[in-house]
């Protein structure tokens, strides 16, 4: 067994056997949302980071996840195990109906019409009072319950390992994906789309499915959060929480199996940590996202490679004292 | 013939509400367009910049807090504005001006730096809902219906300042600056331009237009660290359909906007209006990416 597989070993046995050191009902309530998170920002690793294609309705997609779960299981009476099933339909939807006009459009139009569709949703739910309740969110959705065990029991701890396993599912998922033709297609895409193009690569057939397959995971997320929270907000399509994602995503690293979740994970502790400094935090995180891009852009993934290039180009320039750029 | 009075008094309203609408995007949307015309980016951060302008014009000139009257509030809050595009340029754009994926980064810096100036809004006033005052009390006729004075300030302010922009744009050395760097950075570079001086005039104008807006815009709806978030979709719209960059087609998609928001809401109420802004905002982008006017 090589040294990172124990590590990743090591990683997930800890993760397994954290109920069992406390019950503690905040750090069960902590760790799930961090769970939670790191598979939405994996799922979104797949289109922005592997795919680049600048999608910012992945939020959007984990909100009408939420939501469709919350609609089907209260007031249509669906069974509540069909939450995850139904969560993922409606997210790879309206993944499909989001890709339709972005397969024409390049850079910043890609991030206005996915920013658009995520506003437009909210306008609907705002609207549609009756089904989705409005601006006070849609409360009250039935719990998951299968044979008669009620995941909310022991603190939770069923959606504990409900995320757990499908964190686990993800990363699986997502590792197979980096390796497979249509992760090396995607890749090529974004590397030189017009070179991929003209070696056979069906741009629109790959991107919808790129859209679809990262669709998945917020859809998940979105059902699971939905029933354990027992509500689904018009907040989860607002800014704050797509730049919380965001910070995530680039303190992880993108393109990168493990940074998508060490980033959620570490993010999660961070936020827990700065709790007493209030609506501060959010100045921190703003201040942590632009550090980021602008001193370690490849996140902490990228921070051993970028100390040392940084320490060689400082030793350089203390041997050398001249001006070094001609800008 | 009383369908007929029905439909003239429904135009004299859509005229009015469109027009007062028009005009704030005319504001907020010449803006972005200028920014993204000379940088080649989308400022994320225009709208905090409102709410920003708005909470400095309220805290200089309410009673409540410094009160030094009305119109010192509006000049410190432009110039305020404009200072602080100028240290959005200097730490979230000049840093990467040099990376190829310049758009994309920018989009995360500017989402950031929206993100930092509405929470310190909210650490630095508070929660409580601030109103300022209007710049012109009672009210005005406009083709048969009333508005409010202030309302009409705007209706005769927003054309006036974009006629200014243009003449600065048009008659001064720095404004054909401006739009050199705009056409060609490299020759405008080799022909000794310096460009990131004439990023900073651009940006500060930018600034300080949103600045204004928000002081308007703060008199008519309640000041909230959130005041941006609504105006500056609208304002993306707006840019979208007249073509990002291009100043005429940027007015030109402000009047449209504003006057199809204000019949909508009109036909469909208040509630759909938005909807249906986007949906024909998705559409538009489908149809024609480059927009009304757009180049490239």
């Amino acid at each position: 067994m090589t040294r990172k597989n124990l590590i990743i070993l090591t990683f997930f046995a800890l993760l397994a056997v954290l109920p069992l050191i406390t019950n503690d009902s905040y750090i069960r309530h902590v760790s799930i949302v961090a769970l939670l998170y790191a598979i939405v920002v994996s799922g979104w690793n797949i289109s922005l980071g592997f795919g680049g294609v600048f999608n910012f309705a992945h939020l959007a997609f984990f909100a009408i996840a939420a939501y469709a779960t919350g609609i089907l299981t209260k007031t249509y009476g669906f069974p509540s195990w069909m939450g995850v099933p139904i969560g993922v339909t409606a997210s790879v939807i309206a993944s499909l109906i989001v890709c339709l006009p972005v397969l024409r459009l390049k850079g910043i139009y890609v991030i206005l019409v996915t920013f658009g569709f995520g506003q437009l949703c909210l306008q609907v739910v705002l609207n549609q009072r009756s089904l989705t309740g409005g601006n006070f969110g849609f409360v009250q959705i039935p719990p998951l319950r299968v044979f008669g065990y009620s995941f909310r029991s022991d603190q939770a701890l069923g959606y504990y390992y409900l995320a757990l396993v499908v964190l686990i599912l993800t990363i699986l998922l997502v590792s197979w994906f980096r390796r497979s033709p249509f992760g090396w297609r995607v890749a090529a895409l974004r590397e030189n789309e017009d070179y991929a193009i003209a070696r056979g690569i069906a741009l629109a057939r790959v991107r919808l499915a790129t859209f679809a397959f990262s669709a998945i995971f917020p859809g998940a997320a979105g059902a699971i959060y939905a029933q354990y929270v027992r509500a689904a907000s018009p907040d989860m399509f607002g800014f704050s929480f797509l730049t919380i994602a965001l910070s995530m995503l680039l303190l992880g690293g993108v393109a990168t199996v493990w940074g998508p979740v060490v980033g959620a994970l570490v993010f999660a502790i961070l936020t827990e940590i700065m709790t007493p400094l209030g609506p501060g935090r959010y100045l921190v995180t703003a201040v942590l996202i632009v550090s980021i891009l602008r001193f370690f852009p490849k996140g902490l993934a990228g921070i051993p490679d970028g100390l040392a290039t940084w320490h060689a180009k400082w030793r350089g320039q203390r041997l050398s004292k001249r001006p070094h750029t001609i800008d | 013939m009383e369908w007929i009075d029905q439909i003239g008094s429904a135009a004299r309203a859509i005229f009015a509400s469109g027009l007062v609408l028009s005009s704030l995007y005319v504001l907020i949307a010449a803006g972005l367009a200028i920014v993204w015309n000379t940088l080649g980016i989308f400022n994320f951060a225009h709208g905090a910049i409102m709410v920003i302008g708005a909470y400095v014009a309220w805290t200089v000139s309410d009673p409540a807090a410094l009160g030094w009257g009305l119109l010192p509030g509006i000049v410190i809050a432009v110039a305020t504005s404009a200072i602080l595009g100028l240290v959005i340029n200097r730490l979230l754009i000049v840093p990467f001006l040099t990376q190829p994926n310049l758009v994309l980064i920018t989009v995360m810096t500017t989402l950031s730096g929206a993100f930092f100036l509405e929470n310190s809004a909210l650490l630095i006033w508070g929660p409580r809902i601030k109103q300022l005052e209007k710049v012109v009390s009672g009210n005005v006729s406009v083709g048969g219906t009333a508005i409010s004075g202030h309302e009409a300030t705007i209706i005769v302010l927003a054309p006036l300042l974009m006629l200014g922009l243009w003449a600065f744009l048009r008659f001064t050395w720095v404004g054909s600056a401006v739009r050199a760097v705009a056409q060609n950075r490299e020759f405008a570079e080799l022909s000794g331009i310096r460009t990131r001086a004439m990023y900073a005039v651009a940006f500060a104008i930018a600034a300080g237009l949103a600045g204004f807006a928000g002081v308007m815009l703060g008199a008519i709806r309640f000041i909230t660290p959130g005041l941006g978030g609504e105006p500056l979709i609208k304002a993306m719209i707006v840019v979208i359909l007249g073509g990002l960059g291009s100043i005429p087609g940027t007015i030109i998609g402000s009047y449209l906007v504003g006057f199809g928001e204000a019949a909508s809401t009109y036909f469909l109420g208040a509630y759909w209006t938005q909807a249906a802004l986007f949906l024909v905002f998705i559409i538009i982008l489908v149809i024609r990416p480059n927009g009304i006017m757009g180049r490239k």
